[in-house]
Formats: C-alpha cells, sequence, structure tokens
C-alpha cells in the first residue's frame, strides 16, 4: 500500500493542476475542451516503453512537474534568427512573419497584403472571436487526447496559437514565415498551429521552431507542439519544419495534415536541433486522387537524440504517397526513424512509396529505422526501401585524388546525399539551412 | 473478374472442402497415458517423473514453470488472438507408446498409417539418413543409417539425448533461448516433451538431411518439442523439420523451443514446413547461435495455424559469422501469419541476408516482423532485408514491421519491401496464351515463391507447391 502511495504522489507532481490558468483561456467551449484534454492527460498512463514508438525514448522526458517550470525570459540570441527574417520579409521574400514566444506574445508582421486578399493570419484568441466557426470545428480535429497522452497535454495547457485561414480559391504567393521561440532553462512552452486552406486554394508555410535551454549542466526547457492543417479539394500546401532548438531542449511536436480529393501536400520536416525531440509527422490522404509527398532531412551532432514518426493513412481510393527521409549524424547523435504507411481496406487502386536512408559519419553514432507497411487491400502498389551505412570511402578517396581536401569532399557527399530535399525547401530559407548544414561539417 | 468477383463466397465456402480428406487426416488413437488438462507444479513433476529425468531437469522445469507464471502474455502483434488462449484447457503430456521402437515393424499400426499418409516410409527407402517422426508428445520411432552412427552422430529424441548425452545436454540446453526469455519459451522448458538432440562431431560433413516429422493428435493437445542441434567445429548439417496436422474442432497450441549451435566454422542448414491445422497456435522460439567462420541458415515455410508467430533468429557471435534467413509465408482464410526474422550482429565481419515472401488471400493477414541488430563492435558488417508481399483478394492484409538497430558506421545495411497485387498484365498475357485465370495466378504465385521453393529438398518442393495448388483453387481476383 505503501509503494501505491508513493508512486501516485510522484506522479501527482506531473498532472495537470485543476486551476491551471491555462484552463481558463479561452470561451465557454474551449475552457470545457480544455478541461476535458485535462482529464485525458491525467487519467492516461504513460506510454509502455514496450510499444515500438516508444522504444528509444523515454516519454517521462517529455513530462512537466508544473509547480517547478516556469516561463523564463528569452535570450538576446534569438534577435538574430528575428532580424534576418524581419529582413527576409523586408526584401519581399516572405508573405508575412509571425514571431512567437512560447505561445505566451505572439506578434505579427506585414500581413497587410494578405489581410487585403481576405486570408487569415492571427492568433489563435484573436481567432476564438473572429472566426469562430472555423477554429470551433476545425481545433482539435487532428490532434487531440485520443492522438495520446502528451497531445492532450498540449490541447489543455496552450496558452495561445496562430491561426491561418487562406479561403477558397485564394493563393499566398509567397512563403509565410512562423517562428516559434522556446525560453530558457525550466521553461514550458506550447506551441498550437490551425491551418485552414480552402478549396483551389494554395499556401507554403514555414514553422520554424528555435530557442530553448542551452546549456545542459542548468536545466532543459521544454517545448510541446501541435500542428493541424486541413487542405481542401484540389487545394495545394507545402509545409516546410525548421527544428533548429538549443542543445538543452526536450521537444515533443505532433503534426495532423488531411488532404481531401484532388488536394496536394508536400511535407519538408528539417530536423537540427534541441537535445531529445519526438516529432510525429501524419497526412491524412482523405479524398480520392489526394497526393501527398515528404521529404525530411535530419541532421544530428553531438549528442543529440531524434526519433521521428511518418504517416501515411490512404483513406480513400486513387490516393498516391512517396517519402522520401534522409539521415545524417555525426560524433555520438542517435535518430530513430518509424515511418508507417496504412492503407485501409476501402482505398482502392493507392500507391505508396517510402524511403529512409541514414548516412552515418563517424562510429559512435545509432540509427535505427522502422518502415512499416499495414496494407488492408489488395489493388495497390507499395514499396519501402531502407538503408543504413557510412560514407562510401572510395567517393571520399576518387574526390580528394582530384585536390579537393577531406573535410570538404565529406561536405560534398552529404550535399548530395540531401540534395533531393534541398531541392524543395523555399528560396531564403534554403540558404539558412545550407549554411547550417555546412557549419555542422566544418570540422569533420 | 468482376463477375466472380460479386460472388465470392460461393468460391471460397468450396476451398479447402478437400482439406479435411488431403491433409486433415486423424486416425482414432489408444492412448497410453494422458494426464489431466492444466498446468501446475504437480504436472511438471509427473512429466519428470514419467521420463525417469534426472534432478537438475526437473528442477530447471520447475524454475521455468514460476516464469512461465509471472510473465505476462505478449502486449504485442495479434494480441486479440493471443488472450484467447485457455492454458488451464490444454493437455500437458501425452505418451503414446511406453517404449521407443527401434524398428519400423514394431512401430505400432495405428501410427504407421499416419506416416504413410505424410509419406515418411517411402521417403526413408529413398535418401533419408535418420527418422525421428513425433507422433504426439514423445518420439516413437528412430532410426539412423549405419553409417552416420559410425561416423559418430547423434541423432536421439531429446528425451534420448538427455539420458545417453547428460552431459551435453546439461551443457548447452536453455544456452541459446533461456527460459526467461519469452512466456512460451517458459512454458516450453517447463513442461517440454520430444523434439531432437544432434550432436555432429568435429570435421564431419553430414551429407544427406537428417529428418523429424512432427504431428498432433488429439484434441487441446499442446505439443512443446524442444530440439538441440549442436555442429562442432568445421562439421555440416542439414535438419528437416515437416509438421502436418489434422483438423481439430478446438483451440490447441504448439509452443516448441528450437536451440542450434553452430561452433566455429560449422554450417547448419534448418528447413521447416509447417502446415498446422487451421485451429492451431504455433508460437515457437527458434534461435541459432554462429560461433567464428560459422554460418546458420532457417529455411522457413509457414502455410498452416490459425496464429503463427515466429521469428527464427541467429546471433553472430564469432568473426566471420553468415545469416541466412529465408522465409515464405501463406495467410488464407481467417489465417495470421505473423512471422519474420531475427540477426543480431555481435562480431565484426558478420553478415546476414533476410529474405521474406508473404502470400495473403482471403482474409489472410501476413505481417513480417523482423529485427537486424548491429552492436558497436561489429564493425565492417553487412545486412540485407528484403520483403516481398503478393496480396489476392480485397479482404487480404499485409503488414511489415523491420526493425534495425545500428550502433557503428562501419556497416552497410539495406532494407527493401514490395507489397502488390498479381499483375493485370502478367494475367492477362497468361490467359491470352490459352491459361485459365486460376491456372495462370498458380502459376504466377509458384513463380513469386520459386526462391524458397528451390531452396527444398526435392520431396518438399513437391509437397509444398501441392500445397499451394490447394490453397489456390477456385481464387477470384
Amino acid at each position: 500500500m505503501n509503494k501505491t502511495s508513493t508512486k501516485s504522489s510522484l506522479e501527482s507532481e506531473y498532472l495537470i493542476d485543476e486551476f491551471a490558468p491555462a484552463l481558463e483561456r479561452g470561451p465557454q467551449w474551449l475552457r470545457e475542451r480544455r478541461r476535458v484534454l485535462r482529464q485525458e492527460f491525467n487519467s492516461t498512463p504513460l506510454p509502455r516503453r514496450g510499444l515500438h514508438t516508444w522504444r528509444y525514448t523515454d516519454p517521462n522526458k517529455f513530462l512537466i512537474r508544473h509547480d517547478t517550470v516556469l516561463d523564463t525570459a528569452f535570450d538576446n540570441g534569438y534577435d538574430d534568427v528575428e532580424k534576418v527574417e524581419l529582413a527576409h520579409l523586408e526584401q519581399g521574400h516572405l508573405s508575412g512573419l509571425v514571431i512567437d514566444h512560447g505561445g505566451r506574445e505572439i506578434k505579427l508582421h506585414g500581413l497587410e497584403e494578405l489581410s487585403e486578399k481576405g486570408i487569415v493570419v492571427t492568433t489563435l484568441s484573436e481567432a476564438v472571436s473572429r472566426h469562430k466557426e472555423l477554429v470551433e470545428r476545425y481545433l482539435y480535429q487532428l490532434v487531440n487526447g485520443k492522438t495520446g497522452k502528451f497531445e492532450a497535454m498540449n490541447g489543455a495547457l496552450f496558452n495561445d496559437g496562430i491561426f491561418i485561414h487562406v479561403p477558397n480559391g485564394k493563393t499566398v504567393e509567397k512563403p509565410l514565415h512562423l517562428l516559434h521561440e522556446a525560453g530558457g532553462e525550466n521553461s514550458a512552452n506550447f506551441h498550437r498551429v490551425l491551418i485552414v486552406v480552402g478549396k483551389n486554394a494554395e499556401l507554403t508555410v514555414i514553422d520554424e521552431y528555435g530557442g530553448g535551454a542551452s546549456d545542459i549542466d542548468r536545466g532543459v526547457s521544454y517545448t510541446n507542439s501541435a500542428v493541424e492543417i486541413f487542405g481542401f479539394e484540389d487545394s495545394m500546401v507545402r509545409y516546410v519544419l525548421f527544428q533548429r532548438q538549443a542543445a538543452s531542449a526536450h521537444l515533443y511536436l505532433t503534426h495532423r495534415a488531411r488532404i481531401e480529393s484532388g488536394a496536394s501536400m508536400l511535407t519538408i520536416p528539417l530536423s537540427f536541433g534541441a537535445s531529445l525531440s519526438k516529432q510525429n509527422f501524419g497526412v491524412i490522404l482523405n479524398g480520392e486522387g489526394a497526393e501527398s509527398k515528404m521529404y525530411g532531412l535530419l541532421f544530428g551532432s553531438g549528442h543529440k537524440h531524434y526519433d521521428n514518426h511518418t504517416l501515411h493513412h490512404h483513406v480513400s481510393s486513387r490516393t498516391t504517397s512517396n517519402i522520401d527521409f534522409k539521415v545524417a549524424l555525426r560524433d555520438r547523435a542517435v535518430s530513430a526513424y518509424t515511418g508507417l504507411i496504412r492503407i485501409e481496406k476501402g482505398a482502392k487502386a493507392c500507391e505508396a512509396y517510402q524511403e529512409n536512408r541514414n548516412l552515418l559519419l563517424n562510429r559512435g553514432v545509432k540509427a535505427e529505422t522502422i518502415p512499416e507497411l499495414e496494407i488492408l487491400n489488395e489493388d495497390v502498389k507499395c514499396s519501402h526501401g531502407a538503408t543504413i551505412g557510412p560514407i562510401d570511402p572510395l567517393s571520399v578517396f576518387y574526390l580528394t585524388s582530384r585536390g579537393i581536401p577531406q573535410n570538404e569532399a565529406v561536405q560534398m557527399i552529404v550535399s548530395g546525399f540531401a540534395e533531393s530535399t534541398f531541392k524543395q525547401i523555399p528560396k531564403g530559407l534554403k540558404e539558412r539551412i545550407t549554411d547550417s548544414v555546412a557549419q555542422r561539417l566544418e570540422d569533420i | 473478374m468482376s463477375d466472380s468477383a460479386k460472388q465470392p463466397n460461393s468460391d471460397l465456402t468450396n476451398l479447402n472442402n478437400d482439406y479435411a480428406t488431403k491433409y486433415g487426416f486423424r486416425d482414432p488413437v489408444d492412448y497410453f497415458h494422458k494426464g489431466a488438462k492444466g498446468i501446475n507444479h504437480e504436472v511438471v513433476e509427473m512429466i519428470s517423473k514419467l521420463k525417469k529425468e534426472p534432478r537438475w531437469m526437473t528442477d530447471r522445469r520447475h524454475e521455468a514453470l514460476d516464469m512461465f507464471f509471472s510473465k505476462p502474455i505478449p502486449q504485442w502483434g495479434n494480441t486479440a488472438l493471443l488472450n484467447e488462449i485457455d492454458f488451464q484447457n490444454i493437455y500437458y503430456f501425452v505418451k503414446p507408446v511406453k517404449e521407443m521402437s527401434k524398428d519400423w515393424d514394431d512401430v505400432p499400426e495405428y501410427i504407421k498409417k499416419t506416416f504413410d499418409r505424410l509419406g515418411i516410409p517411402e521417403a526413408e527407402k529413398k535418401f533419408l539418413g535418420g527418422v525421428s517422426a513425433q507422433y504426439e508428445s514423445e518420439v516413437v520411432y528412430h532410426s539412423m543409417r549405419d553409417d552416420l552412427k559410425k561416423q559418430g552422430v547423434i541423432f536421439l529424441s531429446m528425451d534420448g539425448g538427455l539420458h545417453e548425452q547428460e552431459e551435453v545436454v546439461r551443457k548447452y540446453f536453455g544456452t541459446v533461448v533461456p527460459p526467461a526469455d519469452n512466456k512460451f519459451a517458459a512454458l516450453n522448458t517447463a513442461v517440454w516433451s520430444g523434439g531432437s538432440f544432434i550432436y555432429v562431431p568435429p570435421g564431419l560433413d553430414v551429407k544427406i538431411p537428417l529428418q523429424a516429422y512432427f504431428r498432433i493428435n488429439v484434441e487441446n493437445m499442446g505439443q512443446f518439442e524442444r530440439t538441440l542441434i549442436i555442429a562442432d567445429k568445421g562439421s555440416r548439417v542439414h535438419y528437416i523439420e515437416g509438421c502436418t496436422a489434422p483438423i481439430y474442432s478446438t483451440e490447441s497450441l504448439h509452443a516448441a523451443v528450437v536451440e542450434v549451435i553452430a561452433l566455429e566454422g560449422a554450417y547448419i542448414r534448418y528447413t521447416t514446413i509447417q502446415n498446422w491445422a487451421r485451429n492451431i497456435f504455433n508460437l515457437v522460439t527458434k534461435r541459432a547461435s554462429a560461433y567464428r567462420n560459422a554460418t546458420v541458415e532457417w529455411i522457413d515455410g509457414n502455410i498452416g495455424s490459425r496464429l503463427s508467430m515466429k521469428y527464427p533468429c541467429i546471433q553472430l557471435v564469432g568473426e566471420g559469422a553468415k545469416a541466412e534467413v529465408l522465409s515464405v509465408a501463406f495467410a488464407g482464410i481467417n489465417q495470421h501469419q505473423d512471422a519474420g526474422a531475427k540477426v543480431i550482429h555481435a562480431a565484426p565481419n558478420t553478415s546476414s541476408r533476410i529474405t521474406s515472401k508473404s502470400i495473403s488471400k482471403d482474409n489472410g493477414r501476413a505481417s513480417y516482423r523482423g529485427l537486424v541488430k548491429i552492436y558497436k563492435n561489429a564493425v565492417n558488417s553487412k545486412a540485407s532485408v528484403e520483403c516481398d508481399a503478393l496480396l489476392i483478394g480485397e479482404e487480404a492484409r499485409s503488414d511489415t514491421y523491420p526493425t534495425m538497430e545500428i550502433d557503428n558506421d562501419q556497416v552497410k545495411v539495406e532494407h527493401e519491401a514490395r507489397v502488390s497485387k498479381v499483375a493485370e498484365e502478367q494475367l492477362f498475357y497468361l490467359t491470352s496464351r490459352g491459361l485459365t485465370e486460376d491456372e495462370a495466378r498458380l502459376l504466377i504465385v509458384n513463380g513469386f515463391m520459386e526462391p524458397f521453393t528451390k531452396e527444398l529438398p526435392m520431396e518438399y518442393a513437391v509437397e509444398l507447391n501441392r500445397l499451394i495448388e490447394l490453397e489456390m483453387e477456385g481464387t477470384v481476383g
């Protein structure tokens, strides 16, 4: 009996308190949803490590002790990135910039043109009153308590988020940049993004996650993010995730998109930072002829630990999907990748492809890959492939024999490896990404 | 095609109507010992006593039984089916004859009849090295060609091995598959009965395959055979295990443990074709250790059973060791073949190859579940995994769950999987040459299975082709 009471008291520090201030945010319906999600979080046990999706990452690492975790000040360093992106906006590379500090303070920049066209980019706290119907209908539809315990935590505790609505037939020509900055050590950051793209509409969005605790000895920052995207008939959505959180940040992120018939979705997860990250990207192909492509790139260095999942869920007939998920690791970095393609019984004549390539740049790294298929009908074309291996020494030899220094040769090979993903990245961000890769290869 | 698709039921019900006469034969049996149903320490004590086992084995059984009780049913895979197993409603020991027969003539007539249907005596006449036919829980017939005996090959029932080679058994028993490994390995260790014990002396090349046939024949009787194969340095051996079992009306459990040890430079190939009846749970732990420069190959066919969970494993523990797993699964009506392979690279310069082929038909479900683990010290290792799945019928399901865990960078790992249905172009081509659609489909399926069948000894390949033909009868696209 003693044993149980100790256990529950230990756990109670991690429960969401009845009086957590976030639960009181928003209109009546939202407060009710938050309370249900709080209940779901508190009553759901931690995922068992035996589940293959939790085999490589300890769920305890994403729990937050609500009594000790504080909202701390933001480092000045982040202003640099803000300046870079504000400059991009001024130079006309972006159609708008949203700067989100830990879900607490959200600043909107340069959105006048969009709003003239009737395109909505605003905070969720603003949207719940001005776009009440849309928000009430779509918020929590794809990422909720059923998705998992940590998704319930985000749903209950997110303070404010970002809402984007592109009405039918409207096109956002240049990328819209969302810059989320997390606080320092012992900070808890809840980000939420809801995107609704109407029929025949088009949107490119860059979802960037920076900041977080940088000094392992001083403590950890916690970020929990939820992204929901709806792409209606014949829409085209490009979603780029750029994750570059600091060296002592823990990040839990769940992305779910649902696309209807004739819609296209391009998802580009780029992961470079955070000491520990668990990211889950999923696209539900919910209408005939829908098409989804994912090009992922993960570059791990130091002692960083990555755990990524992708899901392509074919619900409708004649849907196609393709995943190309690339991983490069150096130092003592660890990556686990689980990718599921599921084709439902009623989804005929689907095509689904998946590829996961892992490049190991030195001894001491670890890579796990589990590309999964669940095919519930016969009328499919489906394949996946995965490889894990070092840089081909012959390629390095060839390049060095032409007078190229060893480290440049390695850089060239890694760039070649990442090329298929680079090609998909919008201009402006592309330079920052290639710089990030080059920086990480300088001393190899 | 659309015509037949509209009325699949008549075809589906006709399919396998002749299973009972062709493969589901069950002879009335007069049993010698048939204990009570259920499992407890008394049953374990009784089994051990009846077999006149040394005390250390009895103690191990008891320890394993406690592990069995303490371990939960696996929480992964087809948990709905697994939870249907009622462990207290199963016979854990049945002994059909009192003594082991040394001569074919001494084998009781009713058992011979069953074997005749399986073709054992005929096969023996031809080229079998030894027959260790497991009818019920114990080996009832055992013979070996004299020349093998002279060369020093020990091929006994596991019970015989325990009595005649106690020290060897004591040294290796439970070292590759410890009872704590999983719930079913614990159960097997507690109640094991029958199975084969093989020892091949150093440097000997056993030119002819050693074979054993397994059958289950009492309703609700579990079969818990235990096999231990040791190939000493530089030796070579091929062991074949084949199963067919009669049809029963209630669930039956088969939980075998197979331990294979290939010492330095040895080569072992272990071939199985599993064709248990459609109500049997086939939950088997098969594992091999390959030492320096040794090679182990699992050739594994899964046709029968209701639920099979079988992931033959090879631990490459010595430098330069090689592993090969070639498996085929056929999941027909109401079947779930959850099969796969595991390779653990724990030494440098090791290599492995896994080839898995599965066919899901009607509402059958075939899952590939596998693991390739490469440890830090296993530098310059190579691993490749290839999965091919063929789906036949709108309700068919195929899953692929490969896991690759790589802890060092001096490796080459590749994985590929494909899932598809029978291609329309191929069907069209064949039917345009005068084949019926069924014939064409059968031809395509046989072609799909070919990399597997060509690895089998001839009579097994023939039997497998017959089984596939039977499974494919009345198929609709």
